[in-house]
C-alpha cells in the first residue's frame, strides 16, 4: 500500500498527538479561569447570588448542565478519537482541528432529525424514558468535588446520596426498554436492570471500606482526610477496592466487556433501538455523563480529588479523571463481551464475596 | 499449532490470577497498536492510493498515433466475449479499413471479469486505473465512445475521418476491380 | 409467519435479514425464553439469484465471472472448483507453472477470507479492535491479490486450462514479505483475542459437534476439523499439486466454537507455508493451453471438489456437447453447515448462538446462489 504522500506519515502522526495535547492544555487552562472565578472581586456577586435560595439553585443549574454538556462533546470525541488511534484508524478529521466539532455537528444533526416513536410504544414511558436517565446523572454532580470551591451542594451524606439517584438510572432504561414495544429493547432493558442492581452491591462495599476509613459520608470530608493522609488508595486494603469499584463502574456505565444491555451484534443497540433524534442524544449525554462521573467519584474517593500540587484544584481533578476514563476507553476496546450468566456470576461469586473480604480488611485496618 | 494449545483446567484462584493477565497482555498489544504502528486510514476524497498496474476500472479503447485511428475494427469479439452483453459497436467501414464510430459499454451491467480484453485480438480494448464510476441515474452508466477511446471526442472525429478518408480512397482506386467482380458474379 | 405458539413462555425474535451480526442476509427466527434460545431456524433464500439456472443459458468461459459472486470472500476458489469441472469433462490439461500459480492465488485467497472470519467472530463477541487489525492485515493482502487479478475482491482469474496472466514481476518477494509480516501478527492476535480469558470463557465448551454429528450431517472443512474428522480435501483427494506439497492439516477433537476458530487461525500458518514452498519450487514454463474459440466440451458429466475455506466446494457439471453446460450443481458447504445451526444453537443463550453461527462462518451468497 503506498500512500500520496507516505514519507509524511510519522510526522503527522507526532502532529497529532501534539495537537491533542494542546488541545487538552487550553481546555484546562478555561476550566482553571473558570475555576478562580472565586477570587475576591467576584465575591458580591456570589454573595448576592447565595443569598437568594432560588436563584442561587438556579445558577448552578445552568452552569453545572452546560458544565457536563461540555465535558460530554470533549469526551465523545476523545473516545473516538482514541479509539480509532487503538484501532489504527485516525478517528474523526474533517470537522475542525482534529475533528474537534465533529460531537457538536452530529449533536445538531440528531436535534434536527425527526424524532420517531414507534406506533404501539407506550408513549408515557417511551417519552420519559431519556429524561429519567439523564436528571439522576446531572444530580450526581452536584455533590462531585471538582475544586476546592467547586462543590454545589456538600451534603453530609454524600456517598449516600450519590448511590441513592446513580441506581435510578436503572428506572428510566427499564422504561425505555418496555416502552418501545421492541423485544431487542426489551431484552437490553431486562440485560440493563439486571446488571446495574449486581453490581450496585460490590460497588457499595468498595465505597464503604473507604467511610470505614474516613469515618464521614461528606465528600468535603473524605478530601480532607485525603490532604491530611495522603491518598486512600495508597492505604493497601484499599487497593483490591478500588479494583472492585472500577470493575463495577465499568459495568454500571454498559462498557465493554460488560456492555450487553446495548450489545450491538446480539440486541442491534438494546434499549436505545428504538430511540432517534434529541431523545437519542440524551440516553448518549448521560451516559457520557455518567462515565465522567464514576471516573470523577473513583478520583475523589481513592486519589485525593482536586488535591496536588501548584496548579489549581479544578485542573488536578480533571487531568486525574481523563486519565482513569482513558484506561475504562483502553479496556472497553481491547476486550471481547461477557455472555450474561458470566457476568452475573462475576459479580455474586467472585466481586461480592470478595469485596465483603475487602471491607472487613480495611474495617480492622482502620480502627487498628 | 503449539500456540495455539496452551489452554488447561486451572484452579479456582490461578484460573483468576490468569484471566486478568491475559486481559493485561491483551491491552499491551493495544497499546502498541496506540503508540507504535502506524495509522493506516487514507482520508478518501483527499488522498488517495495508487491502484495497481492491472487494475480492472474504466474500460479505453487504445488509440493508434501511427495510423491516426483507434486500434478497434469492430469485430465484435469482445460483445461475444462479455457475459452480459455490456458491450454493443456500430462499425464503420469494411475490409482493411474497418473501425467503429459507435461503441457503447453499459457498465451498469459489467462485472469487470476482464473477460473481453482477453478476447481482443487487435490490442484494442482495455482497462485503466479510474474506479469512480457511480452516478446518480442509470443512463450515466452508460458509457459511450467519446469517453472511452483515449483521446476523447477529437480522437473519434479524427477516427472516423481517417477512417472514410482511407475508405474512399479504395473505393477510387479500384471502381474497375468491382465492376469487374460484378460482372463476374 | 412461523411462529412457536405450543409455549407461552417464548418470544420469537428475528435475528436478521438485516442485524449487525448476521453475515450477510441469513435470517435466524429464533424462540427465546429469557435469555435461553429454544429452537434456531435459519431462514435462506434472500439473496437467490438463479445462479445454477443462469449457467444453463451461458456458455462455459461466460459462467465462469458468476462463481466469483457464490463465496464471496474466496472467489478464486470458487473459479478453481468450476474451471476444474469444466477441465475434467473436456479434457483438457493445464500446464504446470498455472497448477502451482492457482494454488498461490487459492492459499492466498483463503488467508484472506479467514482474516475476515477473524474480524466478523471477535466482532460477534463483542471485540471489535479485532475487526480492525484483522483487516488491516488482509487490506495487504488484497493489495497482493489486485496486483496480480486487478480485482480486490471478484477476482476472476482462472480461466479454462490455465491462468489469464502471469505474476508480475518483484511478486514472490512481495508475497513472501507479507506473510513475515503476518505471522507475528497472528501471534499478537493469540495475545490479544484467543489466550483472552473472557474470549476463551465465550468459546470452549459452545455449541459442541460431536465428531458423528460432524459426519452424519455432511460437515466439511473447518467445521469437521474442528470436531476431530480428520477430512481435507486437499489431503484426502489431491488436485492441482497439493500431493507435492508439504503442510499439516490441523484437527482439534473438541468441537466446540474454540475449536473452530483455532481451525482457522492455524490453516492460515499452514497456507503460509504453502505460498513458501510454491513460490520456491514454481517451474518456468506455459500458463495456458491453447484452446478453440468456441469450447465444447465432449458430453459426459464430470464432479470437482476442492478444499474452499469454508469446506468441500464441489461442481458437478453435464454436458451434452453444445457450447452451454445442460447443468452445474454446486455443494456449497455453507448451506450445509448452517443447518446444522437447529441443533447446535438449541438451549443456550442468546450470546452463544451469535458465537455459534458466526463459527460456521456462512457466507450467503453460496448459501442462496
Amino acid at each position: 500500500m503506498s500512500v500520496a504522500h507516505s514519507g509524511s506519515a510519522d510526522a503527522r502522526r507526532s502532529g497529532q498527538f501534539v495537537g491533542v495535547i494542546f488541545v487538552f492544555i487550553v481546555l484546562l487552562v478555561i476550566a482553571a479561569v473558570i475555576g478562580h472565578l472565586t477570587l475576591p472581586g467576584l465575591a458580591p456577586v456570589w454573595h448576592f447570588l447565595g443569598a437568594h435560595p432560588i436563584l442561587n439553585a438556579l445558577v448552578k443549574a445552568v452552569v453545572y448542565v452546560s458544565f457536563i454538556a461540555l465535558l460530554v462533546l470533549f469526551l465523545i470525541w476523545w473516545e473516538r478519537k482514541f479509539a480509532g488511534w487503538l484501532q489504527a484508524r485516525l478517528g474523526p478529521k474533517h470537522v475542525g482541528p482534529q475533528g474537534m466539532l465533529q460531537t457538536l455537528a452530529d449533536a445538531l444533526k440528531l436535534i434536527t432529525k425527526e424524532d420517531i416513536t414507534p406506533a404501539v410504544a407506550d408513549r408515557p414511558l417511551f417519552y420519559l424514558a431519556p429524561f429519567v436517565v439523564f436528571v439522576p446523572t446531572v444530580l450526581t454532580f452536584m455533590v462531585l468535588p471538582l475544586g476546592p470551591h467547586w462543590i454545589a451542594q456538600d451534603l453530609n451524606v454524600a456517598l449516600l446520596y450519590v448511590i441513592a439517584i446513580s441506581s435510578m438510572t436503572a428506572t428510566g432504561i427499564m422504561a425505555a426498554g418496555w416502552g418501545s414495544n421492541n423485544k431487542y429493547s426489551l431484552l437490553g432493558g431486562v440485560r440493563a436492570v439486571a446488571q446495574l442492581l449486581s453490581y450496585e452491591v460490590p460497588m457499595v462495599m468498595a465505597v464503604l471500606s473507604v467511610v470505614t476509613f474516613v469515618g464521614g459520608l461528606s465528600m468535603r470530608h473524605i478530601i480532607d482526610y485525603q490532604a491530611q493522609n495522603g491518598w486512600l488508595i495508597l492505604k493497601w486494603p484499599l487497593i483490591p477496592a478500588f479494583l472492585i469499584f472500577l470493575i463495577a463502574a465499568l459495568a454500571e456505565l454498559n462498557r465493554t466487556p460488560f456492555d450487553l444491555p446495548e450489545a450491538e451484534s446480539e440486541l442491534v443497540s438494546g434499549f436505545h433501538t428504538e430511540y432517534s433524534g434529541m431523545r437519542f442524544a440524551f440516553f448518549f449525554l448521560a451516559e457520557f455523563a455518567n462515565n465522567f462521573f464514576s471516573a470523577g467519584f473513583a478520583v475523589a474517593l481513592f486519589f485525593g480529588g482536586y488535591l496536588g500540587p501548584i496548579l489549581p484544584g479544578i485542573v488536578w481533578f480533571i487531568l486525574k479523571t481523563f486519565v482513569l476514563i482513558t484506561l475504562m476507553m483502553w479496556i472497553r476496546w481491547t476486550v471481547p463481551r461477557l455472555r450474561i450468566d458470566q457476568m452475573m456470576g462475576l459479580c455474586w461469586k467472585l466481586l461480592v464475596p470478595l469485596s465483603l473480604v475487602v471491607f472487613i480488611l480495611a474495617a480492622a485496618w482502620a480502627s487498628r | 499449532m503449539d500456540s495455539l494449545n496452551g489452554h488447561k483446567k486451572e484452579g479456582y484462584l490461578s484460573d483468576f490470577v490468569n484471566g486478568f493477565l491475559s486481559i493485561f497482555k491483551g491491552m499491551g498489544v493495544t497499546f502498541v497498536n496506540l503508540v507504535v504502528r502506524p495509522k493506516i486510514t487514507v482520508l478518501y476524497p483527499y488522498q488517495r492510493l495508487n491502484v495497481a498496474p492491472r487494475y480492472r476500472g474504466l474500460f479505453w479503447l487504445k488509440w493508434n498515433e501511427e495510423k491516426q485511428r483507434l486500434n478497434c475494427v469492430g469485430c465484435t469479439l469482445c460483445a461475444q466475449a462479455c457475459p452480459t452483453n455490456v458491450i454493443s459497436m456500430n462499425k464503420l467501414g469494411k475490409g482493411n479499413h474497418a473501425g467503429v464510430d459507435e461503441f457503447d459499454m453499459d457498465l451498469g451491467r459489467c462485472m469487470f471479469c476482464n473477460l473481453c480484453i482477453e478476447a481482443c485480438p487487435f490490442d484494442a480494448i482495455y482497462m485503466g486505473p479510474t474506479y469512480e464510476l457511480a452516478s446518480y441515474e442509470r443512463n450515466s452508466s452508460v458509457f459511450h465512445i467519446q469517453v472511452l477511446a483515449q483521446g476523447g471526442a477529437e480522437a473519434v472525429r479524427i477516427n472516423n475521418e481517417t477512417i472514410k478518408a482511407a475508405l474512399a480512397a479504395e473505393a477510387e482506386k479500384k471502381p474497375a476491380a468491382a465492376v469487374h467482380t460484378a460482372k463476374e458474379g | 409467519m412461523i411462529t412457536d405458539t405450543t409455549s407461552r413462555n417464548t418470544m420469537t425474535v428475528n435475528f436478521g435479514p438485516q442485524h449487525p451480526s448476521t453475515h450477510g442476509v441469513l435470517r435466524l427466527i429464533v424462540d427465546i425464553d429469557g435469555e435461553i434460545v429454544r429452537s434456531c431456524r435459519p431462514e435462506i433464500g434472500y439473496l437467490h439469484r438463479g445462479l445454477e439456472k443462469m449457467f444453463e443459458s451461458r456458455s462455459y468461459r461466460h459462467n465462469i465471472p458468476f462463481t466469483d459472486r457464490l463465496d464471496y470472500l474466496c472467489s478464486l476458489a470458487n473459479n478453481l472448483a468450476i474451471c476444474q469441472a469444466i477441465e475434467r469433462v473436456g479434457n483438457v490439461e493445464v500446464p504446470e507453472r498455472a497448477k502451482y500459480l492457482r494454488v498461490l492465488m487459492v492459499e492466498l485467497n483463503r488467508i484472506a477470507s479467514h482474516l475476515v472470519f477473524l474480524g466478523t467472530f471477535a466482532t460477534d463477541l463483542g471485540a471489535t479492535t479485532v475487526f480492525l487489525y484483522a483487516f488491516r492485515e488482509r487490506e495487504l493482502l488484497l493489495d497482493l491479490l489486485e496486483a496480480m487479478t486487478g480485482a480486490r475482491l471478484t477476482y476472476n482469474w482462472i480461466r479454462v486450462g490455465g491462468m489469464p496472466a502471469d505474476i508480475p514481476e518483484g511478486y514472490g518477494e512481495r508475497v513472501i514479505a507479507f506473510l513475515n509480516q503476518m505471522r507475528p501478527r497472528l501471534d499478537e492476535n493469540d495475545r490479544l483475542l484467543t489466550h483472552n480469558r473472557i474470549f476463551r470463557a465465550r468459546c470452549e465448551g459452545i455449541g459442541v459437534l460431536k465428531r458423528e454429528d460432524a459426519i452424519a450431517w455432511g460437515a466439511t472443512g473447518p467445521v469437521a476439523r474442528g470436531s476431530g474428522v480428520n477430512l481435507d480435501i486437499r489431503k484426502a483427494a489431491p488436485y492441482e499439486i497439493y500431493d507435492r506439497l508439504d503442510f499439516e492439516v490441523p484437527v482439534f477433537d473438541e468441537g466446540d466454537v474454540m475449536a473452530r476458530y483455532k481451525v482457522r487461525i492455524e490453516e492460515m500458518r499452514q497456507s503460509a507455508r504453502i505460498v513458501e514452498q510454491v513460490l520456491k519450487t514454481m517451474p518456468e514454463g506455459d500458463i495456458q493451453t491453447k484452446l478453440p474459440k468456441i469450447f465444447k466440451p465432449p458430453a459426459g458429466e464430470a464432479y470437482s471438489r476442492i478444499e474452499s475455506p469454508r469446506g468441500e466446494l464441489s461442481f458437478y457439471l453435464i454436458s451434452d456437447g453444445t457450447p452451454n453446460p445442460v447443468r452445474i450443481h454446486i455443494r456449497a458447504p455453507s448451506f450445509i453447515h448452517l443447518s446444522l445451526l437447529q441443533f447446535m444453537a438449541k438451549d443456550i443463550k442468546v450470546a452463544d448462538m451469535i458465537a455459534v453461527a458466526g463459527s460456521l462462518d456462512p457466507v450467503m451468497g453460496e448459501v442462496d446462489r
